[in-house]
C-alpha cells in the first residue's frame, strides 16, 4: 500500500483533498513514521470519514427534524396558553411573548413544509386534529403543571422559570439534532437559523428574570450548569438540575481545555469558568430531550 | 517618550507616533478611569498589510478568529471605559462577556495553530464607548453579524466537527445580541428574525466587508470559502 499514491488518486479526483484534510494535518503528518503504518488502515478510516462523512440517509433528517418539530410543538402550545392567560404577563412583557409563539409556529410550519418536501411524515402531538380551529393548539396533549407541580400559569415568576427551562431546552435539542443533518445542507442551515432565535428567546426571558431579581440572578447565557431557581421553596433546586446537565463542560473540541486558555483581564490570568461554561451552549439526544419533557406530556 | 498626566490623575507613558487619529476623543473618553491597558490598547502602530485569511476550513477558523478578536477587543474596551449610566448588572454581563470573547478568540487561535491569523489591530473610531447608545448598537450590530456570520458557517465547513462547535457558538452569540438588542430597545432582542422563523444568515466575503471599519488591518480573503 503506497499511502502517497492514494492521496494523489484522490487529488486527481477532487482537487480539494487538502483543504479538506487540513485540519487534520497532525494525523497526516504521523503517517510519516515507521511506528504510524501498523494503525494506518483504522486511522485512514477515520481520516476520510471526518472529510467525506456528511452523508446522512433522507430518513435521518426527517427524523431529525421531527425531534426538533417537536419541540417546536411543546413551546408553542406553551406560550398559546401563557399569551392567552388573563393577567399571567404583565403588559411591558406581552410583546416579547407574542414574538415569542409567532416564531414557535413560523417554526412548525416551516418544519412541516420542509419534512414533507423530503417525502417524510410531519410529527404531530398526540390528540392532534387537522379539522380543529387552531390545529397546531392541542391543550390536551401537554400539562405545564406537571400534574400540579408548578402554578405556571397562575403566577408570571413560575411560568417565567419555566420558559426559561423551556427554551434552554430548545437550545439543547437543535443543537442535538445538528450532526443528524449533516446531509441535507439546506436543512441544515435553516437549523442554523432557527437555533439562534430559539437563543434570543432564551436570553430575552432570562433578562427577565434578572431584571425581577430571581434568587438565581440569570444571566443571559447559561452559567455553570446553573439551573432556575424555584419560586416555591417546597420545590428544590435539584428539580431542574437535569435539564443543565454538562452545560458546566469547559473541554471543547480538539480536547481544548476552555479554562486554561489566558485571558489576561481575568483576576486569575485564564478564562473564568463562568465566561467559559458560558460561551458554548451543548447538545442533547433526542433521548434526553423526551425524558426532561416527559412529566410535562400527556 | 513623554509622561502625560491623565484627567485620572495617573501618570502613563504616552508611545511615541501615535498612530491613531482619534486620540484626542480617546482622552476624553478615558477621563477617570485611565488606565495603561486602554492607552495601549489605542497605541498600536500602523498594520501589515493583506493578512492571508486562508482557504478551506483553516480559512473559516481564521475568519471566525477574525470576528471574535473583534469582539473580544470591542469588550476589552467597553468594559476599561464603560458608558455613563452603566449599572452593576450591566457591569457583570458585559464583562462576562468580554471573557467569554476573549474565550471563543483563544479558542479559535488554539484551533488555527500554526496556521492561526495573527493579532490584527482594531479600529474604534466610529464608537464612543462612554455612550451607552453608541457602544450599545455597536455591540448589537457585532454580534448580529456573528450570528449571521456563525450561521453561515455550517454549510462551508468541511470537517463535521467544526459544524458541530460552531453550532455551540452560535447560539451564544444569539443570546449576547438579543441581550444587547434589549438594553437598547426593550423587546427588540429577536428582530433579526424573519417572518418564516429563521434568523439572519451572511456570507464570509460580506461578514468581512461589514467588519472593515472596525479593523485596520487589510486582509487577503480570495480563498475564503463563501458563498
Amino acid at each position: 500500500m503506497n499511502f502517497k499514491n492514494i492521496l494523489k488518486e484522490i487529488e486527481q479526483t477532487d482537487p480539494e483533498v487538502y483543504e479538506k484534510l487540513s485540519t487534520r494535518r497532525g494525523a497526516l503528518k504521523s503517517f510519516g513514521s515507521k511506528a504510524a503504518l501498523a494503525a494506518l488502515p483504522l486511522a485512514l478510516g477515520s481520516l476520510f470519514n471526518k472529510a467525506y462523512g456528511k452523508t446522512t440517509a433522507t430518513s435521518g433528517v426527517v427524523t431529525a427534524l421531527n425531534v426538533i418539530l417537536e419541540m417546536e410543538y411543546f413551546e408553542y402550545n406553551f406560550y398559546h396558553t401563557g399569551n392567552n392567560t388573563g393577567g399571567l404577563i404583565p403588559s411591558a412583557d406581552a410583546a416579547g411573548f407574542t414574538t415569542i409563539e409567532n416564531h414557535q409556529k413560523e417554526h412548525i410550519l416551516l418544519l412541516n413544509s420542509v419534512i414533507t418536501a423530503l417525502g417524510g411524515t410531519p410529527f404531530t402531538p398526540h390528540y392532534y386534529s387537522a379539522t380543529a380551529y387552531n390545529p397546531l393548539f392541542v391543550p390536551a396533549a401537554y400539562d405545564f403543571t406537571a400534574g400540579a407541580t408548578y402554578t405556571t400559569f397562575d403566577d408570571y415568576a413560575t411560568f417565567l422559570v419555566l420558559a426559561q427551562v423551556f427554551e434552554d431546552t430548545a437550545v439543547h435539542a437543535y443543537k442535538g439534532q445538528i450532526g443528524n443533518l449533516l446531509g441535507n445542507t439546506s436543512a441544515l442551515t435553516q437549523a442554523f437559523q432557527m437555533q439562534s432565535a430559539e437563543g434570543r428567546h432564551a436570553a430575552h426571558v432570562r433578562l427577565i428574570r434578572r431584571n425581577l431579581n430571581a434568587a438565581d440572578n440569570p444571566a443571559p447565557w447559561i452559567t455553570n450548569r446553573v439551573p432556575p431557581a424555584p419560586t416555591n421553596t417546597a420545590q428544590p433546586d435539584s428539580q431542574f438540575q437535569p435539564f443543565y446537565v454538562n452545560e458546566d463542560n469547559v473541554v471543547q473540541l480538539d480536547n481544548i481545555a476552555i479554562t486554561s486558555l489566558t485571558d489576561s483581564y481575568s483576576s486569575t490570568g485564564t478564562v473564568p469558568v463562568v465566561s467559559a461554561t458560558a460561551a458554548f451552549d451543548e447538545g442533547y439526544t433526542s433521548a434526553q430531550i423526551t425524558t426532561l419533557l416527559q412529566p410535562f406530556m400527556l | 517618550m513623554k509622561i502625560v498626566n491623565t484627567p485620572g490623575n495617573e501618570q502613563v507613558e504616552e508611545v511615541d507616533k501615535v498612530y491613531d487619529v482619534s486620540r484626542r476623543r480617546f482622552f476624553q473618553l478615558a477621563g477617570g478611569i485611565a488606565g495603561a491597558g486602554v492607552l495601549l490598547a489605542a497605541c498600536r502602530r500602523t498594520p501589515p498589510s493583506n493578512f492571508y485569511v486562508g482557504s478551506g476550513d483553516v480559512g473559516l477558523i481564521n475568519y471566525l478568529n477574525v470576528i471574535e478578536q473583534v469582539q473580544a477587543g470591542f469588550y476589552i474596551q467597553a468594559v476599561l471605559t464603560p458608558y455613563y449610566g452603566l449599572n452593576v448588572s450591566e457591569s457583570t454581563c458585559l464583562t462576562d462577556t468580554r471573557d467569554q470573547a476573549i474565550a471563543i478568540r483563544d479558542y479559535w487561535n488554539t484551533i488555527g495553530g500554526t496556521s492561526a491569523i495573527g493579532t490584527i489591530v482594531t479600529d474604534w473610531t466610529q464608537v464612543t464607548f462612554a455612550d451607552r447608545s453608541s457602544m450599545l448598537s455597536n455591540a448589537m450590530f457585532l454580534a448580529d453579524l456573528a450570528v449571521s456570520a456563525y450561521n453561515g458557517t455550517a454549510q462551508l465547513f468541511q470537517d463535521t466537527d467544526y459544524i458541530l462547535t460552531a453550532a455551540k457558538i452560535a447560539t451564544v452569540q444569539a443570546r449576547r445580541s438579543a441581550y444587547m438588542r434589549d438594553l437598547l430597545s426593550y423587546n427588540s432582542f429577536a428582530a433579526t428574525v424573519s417572518t418564516s422563523g429563521l434568523d439572519s444568515i451572511a456570507s464570509p466575503t460580506s461578514v468581512m466587508a461589514s467588519l472593515a471599519p472596525y479593523i485596520q488591518t487589510k486582509f487577503d480573503v480570495s480563498k475564503l470559502p463563501s458563498f
